[in-house]
């Protein structure tokens, strides 16, 4: 059984939990930074809200640059009706499908409310072969009129999914956000120990909304190249094509070589696939051409910066229960750890 | 005892249709000490009786199903679990929800997986994932989930009660655990009363599969009268309709041919002298509660409905309000002391 109680397990449970929607990372930008300072040589946080983390190398020369971002979907709060519902839209990408009976929890001080669907008895056969559109659902918080409602939130109030985590089954971890609080979570396990050349760990905001946060970072850290540590979908289910799952939870890191907003570097993707047949760590490829990751931003900031990624496959991913496995982060883990080491040595990048 | 302790406790056990042992276990702790005698039938409804200080009285029952809607484990296919249903579920709340799998070797916690849009076209995710489209992920091999998982283990929803704003709370199955709380909290009401009749309390099974436990235990009881308590479908944003309750209006009278004429115009009378608030629910035909077998058990019983306004029925996140119980609670104490003003003809 793999041990669920690692300083890695421990601290992405406490990641998960905290709220972080999309140009609302406040909380985790804090519980990061409060991590990160025993063991920071510089830290500052930028004008977009990107928290950067810079450990000097062992040895002087290149500087790499690690990235994970802090932000996740959610709800953002856009009307109140007279008899005392929330209208709601999606922060980041939600299939409107994962939401349904399920609770959110808004603003600052975790507000509980529903998004409801009325009873079956109510809309018995075809009524329930389709799926509401966004705007005709609503979030029930508990109040009858317009003004009860914004005695408690307002226009812009923006709510996540329940925080409850858990591990369960083989070794796999269930709760929202783990995209990309695992890549958060990683670097900050990554940043404990000196690295063998200047590294920037830099935690990004906005991801969700189109890697807003991640086109500015570099222009700060102006690295010689960056790892991206992503969660990346999984959808190993019965019933999809094989074509289709993309990558299977449990069968190792993903490295890809290509997604929806980059080509990743060739040299540096053959490095992380070396490095994981050589340390007998367990490896996968995305098989379908989907998703993207911040390392758009990054590849194409300043006159250009070779990028990499390793990614954690995650089902449910976007919904209020996405699901890892243990041995995936470990992977993704020394991995990375193994890229520090190595890319110090590259003399080509 | 509190409505929204009590409903911390009941609301979170486990008790799918027909699979209602922990629940009873629970329920049988909270009943034993408010009344003379507890026991269970046949089918599994759970009874109690407080009794009359008169030999021979009559016989008042209130009923309140134990059990809740839920699933069933029909197959495994790659270590996934394939279900059907325990009572009616709108399968679009499903994708993305956390279960419990009630194996014999204890609770497992599950998720049900929902397919990413990249794997569907554009038009399916328009589209309602039907029920026998999804799986239940427990994180197991096949081997894994064929040992700990035997076609037929029950599934139940893990939603932990919340309040809301005022007196509104949230959970899974409120229907019915809300009446099975207010029945102990008007037991508590009555304990140091001298009732006039006997007061049979039935927590009851399976009405999710059709009220299938409450004419099997209300043949042994074989009331004079019978008050069944369950919830009522209350307004939400997508279903306005004015036949449907307010959320906060009270509680609701049955009327209809379902439910005995002279209970209906007592329940309405003594909320009115009570000024307690009430509502009318208007049913042509089944009230869809236990009334319906109860009304024909025997040579026929004496039977109403009270229904506690809820939002979002069968869903992980139903919706009630405190007041509402608080009234019903009232207005139940009150049929029970002045039972004997209902008028047969």
């Amino acid at each position: 059984m793999v041990n669920a109680h690692t300083p890695l397990m421990e601290t992405l449970t406490d990641l998960c939990r905290l709220p972080g929607v999309s140009g609302w990372e406040d909380t985790v930008r804090r519980f990061i930074a409060a991590q990160a300072c025993p063991w920071a040589d510089r830290m500052e946080t930028d004008t977009m809200g990107n928290l950067m983390v810079f450990r000097k190398g062992r040895a002087a020369g290149k500087t790499l640059m690690l990235c994970a971002h802090m932000d996740e979907v959610g709800v953002i709060v856009t009307g109140i009706t007279g008899d005392g519902y929330l209208k709601f839209d999606f922060v980041g990408g939600v299939d409107r499908r994962v939401v349904i009976g399920k609770s959110v929890y808004l603003g600052e001080k975790a507000i509980p409310g529903v998004i409801g669907i009325k009873a079956h008895h109510l809309s018995k056969g075809e009524g329930q072969k389709s799926v509401p559109a966004v705007t005709d659902l609503c979030i029930d918080i508990g109040t009858d009129t317009r003004e009860q409602a914004e005695a408690m939130v307002s226009l812009g109030t923006v709510g996540t999914f329940a925080p409850d985590s858990a591990v369960f089954g083989h070794g796999l971890f269930q709760s929202k956000a783990i995209d990309d609080r695992l890549g958060c979570a990683v670097l900050l396990e990554l940043l404990k120990d000196q690295p063998a050349c200047d590294t920037w760990f830099v935690f990004t905001v906005q991801e969700e909304v189109g890697t807003r946060g991640a086109s500015t970072v570099a222009w700060h850290v102006r690295p010689d190249a960056a790892l991206i540590v992503e969660g990346t979908t999984a959808a190993d289910l019965p019933g999809v094509p094989a074509h289709k799952t993309i990558c299977k939870v449990g069968s190792g890191a993903v490295l890809p070589f290509m997604d929806r907003g980059t080509l990743y570097d060739r040299r540096m993707r053959a490095m992380l696939v070396e490095l994981a047949q050589q340390n007998a760590i367990p490896w996968q490829t995305k098989e379908m051409i989907a998703g993207g990751t911040d390392a758009s931003a990054i590849q194409r900031s300043l006159g250009g910066i070779p990028v990499a990624g390793v990614a954690a496959p995650l089902r449910n991913i976007h919904s209020p229960a996405s699901i890892g496995a243990l041995s995936d982060f470990e992977a993704v883990y020394r991995i990375a750890g193994l890229f520090m080491e190595e890319f110090a040595k590259e003399k080509e990048i | 005892m509190d409505f929204f302790s009590l409903i911390e406790e009941l609301s979170p056990e486990y008790g799918p249709a027909g699979f209602e042992d922990r629940v009873r276990d629970l329920l049988w702790q909270k009943l034993t000490p408010l009344c003379d005698e507890t026991w269970t039938d046949t089918m599994g409804n759970l009874i109690g009786v407080k009794r009359s200080v008169q030999p021979d009285a009559k016989k008042l029952l209130l009923d309140a199903h134990m059990d809740e809607v839920g699933l069933i484990v029909t197959g495994i296919e790659n270590g996934f679990l394939r279900f059907g249903n325990l009572g009616g579920i709108d399968a679009r709340v499903l994708p993305a929800t956390t279960v419990t799998v009630l194996t014999q070797d204890g609770p497992l916690p599950g998720v049900i997986d929902t397919m990413p849009p990249h794997a569907l076209s554009t038009e399916d995710m328009d589209k309602a994932v039907p029920m026998d489209a999804l799986v239940i992920d427990v994180g197991m091999t096949q081997a894994e989930a064929e040992a700990a998982v035997p076609l037929g283990t029950p599934v139940a929803f893990c939603t932990r009660p919340e309040r809301l704003a005022g007196e509104r709370i949230t959970g899974k199955s409120l229907d019915d655990r809300a009446c099975a709380a207010m029945l102990l909290l008007v037991l508590e009401e009555l304990k140091n009363t001298a009732l006039p009749v006997d007061l049979y309390v039935m927590f009851s099974v399976q009405e999710e599969l059709g009220t299938r436990g409450a004419g099997c235990g209300v043949y042994g009881i074989d009331p004079d009268w019978a008050l069944v308590l369950d919830v009522t479908h209350a307004k939400t944003p997508d279903a306005r309709s004015v036949t449907l309750m307010d959320l906060g209006g009270g509680p609701a009278i049955g009327v209809g041919p379902n439910m005995t004429r002279a209970i209906s115009d007592t329940l309405i009378r003594l909320a009115k002298e009570t000024v307690s608030p009430y509502q009318l629910e208007i049913m042509s035909g089944s009230s869809g509660t236990n009334a319906w077998p109860i009304q024909i058990s025997r040579g026929g019983i004496a039977v109403g409905v009270l229904s506690l306004p809820l939002r979002y029925m069968h869903t992980p996140q139903e919706v009630i309000d405190g007041r509402d119980a608080e009234y019903m609670v009232r207005l139940v104490t009150e049929f029970v002391r002045r039972i004997e003003e209902v008028r047969a003809w």
